[in-house]
């Protein structure tokens, strides 16, 4: 386990480049869902604001 | 006719249902992929003979660096379609693309980075590879730049289409004119792993990540072309039904 | 438009057609001529607003040496590179000038009405940008070059391979000035639109100067250089044209 974790040595190159993609895999799954969660809302806005031409 | 599948594309309120039924179909798959190539190539893949688990970075590297290219070629292709045909679904592709496509080319810059640290002894050198990133990281920044200068969605959606066209020709020339520039200085090129040839052991986690990540992009694609799609609504009637059910 | 004069009138009478917009009295060829003649004749009653770029070329040179060291062995090996950066510097700067007081004063919205095709008079109003900061640029180039320890011989080489990049410089320049047209202080953004279009110009107009101050044959990258002006004589104005139709709609 100790091998795995000090990959030869490298461990300091090796975790923080898993460890940055991972961090940007996971925001774009927050800021893709973010923006369709404001989308959303402000669409249900402009139809409450009313009539059939936004 | 063979066409209908084509202008069904352009309609929102298709995309819209479409894209959310599809994005489980992509999502799950990548995610699977993405776990079988990270015990693969973590775990199982033997180390390589000269760079030893150093390498291992190959497999959060090469599939981001894949991806900065792949998200702006379809960036590109979906703005051209969207100038040419005047599809709004078009240029909600395009405008998807470009957060994803450079927060992976800011992945692949400092991956590679760290991973040629080690074998020169500093942070950054001008290889072309990493050089060539770093110059589609300003492309991807200033057609983001351009889109956002814009009020109106539609001058946004067309004009940002007319430079990405322009920039997808510039990629190949930019390219290999970075490469002619360093092979001038022949400065130490570290892409490169000991073995002429990648045993399967290492290949296949390599290609499961690329193939995950492709399948990665495709489901945030869907999420993201939804939102905004949405945004560039202006007729009321199907969004209702789209967003009661 | 009470600048324009004569020119103006002339272009006026040229462009006017007697009835859809399609028809033509005059070929576009000829038209970009006209176009080319005011886009001088303008320019040359604001003598001083040509001279700044090339003033930022000079100050832009000058502060290498200031900031790195004034010895010319030093300074020999990283001219080429100083100058094209400088050069480089100098027609974004220079950029400003392309469509922006045609744009305010609607003679742009004019062009693209009269029914001659665009694409032909922006490659006009380019080539008088080139011949405006280009081969002022060029012909300044050798004195920075010798400032900064390049020898004699190399003043041809310089010229040459300034006056070549230049070219691609003005068009690639264009397109970002067109797309960023109706956007107020758009230099930021204009800079980062067009820097990394131009990187293979510097790349090779770099290596084109570096050779011709060690005295070397620089022949190669100076056809790589016209291969690129070229490319961008065929597709820019095209690219242009497209930018400044949507930016009037």
């Amino acid at each position: 386990m100790r091998a795995f974790l000090d990959m030869g040595g490298y461990a300091a190159y090796v975790w923080p480049s898993y460890a940055l993609t991972l961090t940007v895999m996971v925001l774009n799954i927050v800021w893709a869902r973010r923006l369709l969660k404001r989308s959303r809302k402000e669409a249900l806005r402009r139809l409450a604001i009313g009539g059939t031409e936004v | 006719m063979a066409w209908t599948w084509f202008h069904r594309l352009a309609s929102p309120p298709h995309v819209y249902r479409v894209a959310g039924r599809l994005t489980p179909w992509l999502a799950w798959p990548a995610a699977l992929l993405i776990v079988g190539g990270l015990i693969g190539g973590l775990v199982l893949a033997p180390p390589d003979y000269q760079q030893g688990d150093g390498f291992r970075i190959i497999y959060v590297h090469a599939p981001s660096a894949w991806m900065s290219l792949m998200v702006y070629t379809t960036m590109a292709v979906a703005a051209a379609i969207g100038l040419i045909w005047r599809m709004k679904v078009a240029h909600a592709v395009a405008a998807s693309c470009a957060p994803i496509g450079a927060s992976f080319t800011f992945a692949a810059l400092v991956t590679g980075s760290l991973w040629g640290a080690p074998m020169w002894g500093t942070y950054w050198q001008w290889d072309p590879r990493l050089t060539s990133e770093l110059i589609l990281l300003f492309l991807y920044l200033g057609y983001m730049g351009l889109r956002s200068a814009f009020d109106e969605v539609q001058r946004a959606d067309r004009v940002s289409a007319v430079l990405a066209v322009v920039g997808v020709v510039n990629v190949p020339i930019i390219h290999y004119s970075v490469v002619w520039w360093n092979s001038l200085h022949q400065a130490p090129s570290v892409m490169r792993l000991g073995e002429p040839t990648m045993p399967p052991s290492m290949l296949v986690p390599l290609l499961m990540m690329l193939l995950g990540f492709t399948l990665f992009f495709g489901a945030l694609l869907l999420v993201r072309l939804r939102g905004e799609v949405l945004s560039r609504e202006r007729s009321a009637s199907w969004i209702r039904e789209a967003l009661h059910p | 438009m009470s600048e324009s004069g004569t020119v103006g009138t002339t272009l006026r009478a040229a462009f006017a057609t007697a009835g859809a917009p399609g028809e033509s009295s005059v070929p576009a060829l000829a038209a970009a001529r006209l176009v080319l003649a005011r886009d001088l004749k303008l320019a040359f009653r604001k003598r001083s607003q040509l001279v700044q770029p090339l003033a930022f070329f000079a100050i832009v040179t000058t502060l290498f040496p200031l900031g790195v060291s004034p010895e010319l062995p030093v300074l020999r090996p990283m001219a080429a590179g100083v100058v094209w950066a400088a050069a480089l510097l100098s027609s974004l700067l220079a950029l400003e000038m392309l469509f922006r007081d045609d744009a305010q004063d609607g003679t742009l919205e004019q062009y693209a009405l009269s029914g001659r095709s665009l694409t032909w008079l922006l490659a006009a109003k380019t080539a008088a940008h080139w011949l405006l900061t280009g081969v002022p640029l060029a012909l300044m180039a050798p004195l920075a070059g010798l400032a900064l320890g390049a020898p004699g011989s190399a003043v041809p080489g310089i010229i040459v391979s300034v006056a070549v990049g230049t070219v691609a410089l003005s068009l690639i320049g264009s397109i970002g000035a067109a797309l960023t047209l109706g956007i107020r202080r758009s230099g930021a953004l204009l800079s980062l639109l067009t820097l990394p279009l131009d990187i293979p110009v510097l790349i090779f107009g770099a290596r084109a100067t570096e050779l011709a101050i060690s005295g070397e044959a620089y022949g190669v990258p100076v056809q790589l250089l016209a291969a690129l002006a070229v490319l961008g004589l065929t597709l820019a104005p095209l690219a242009a044209a497209a930018a400044v139709r949507i930016n009037l709609e």
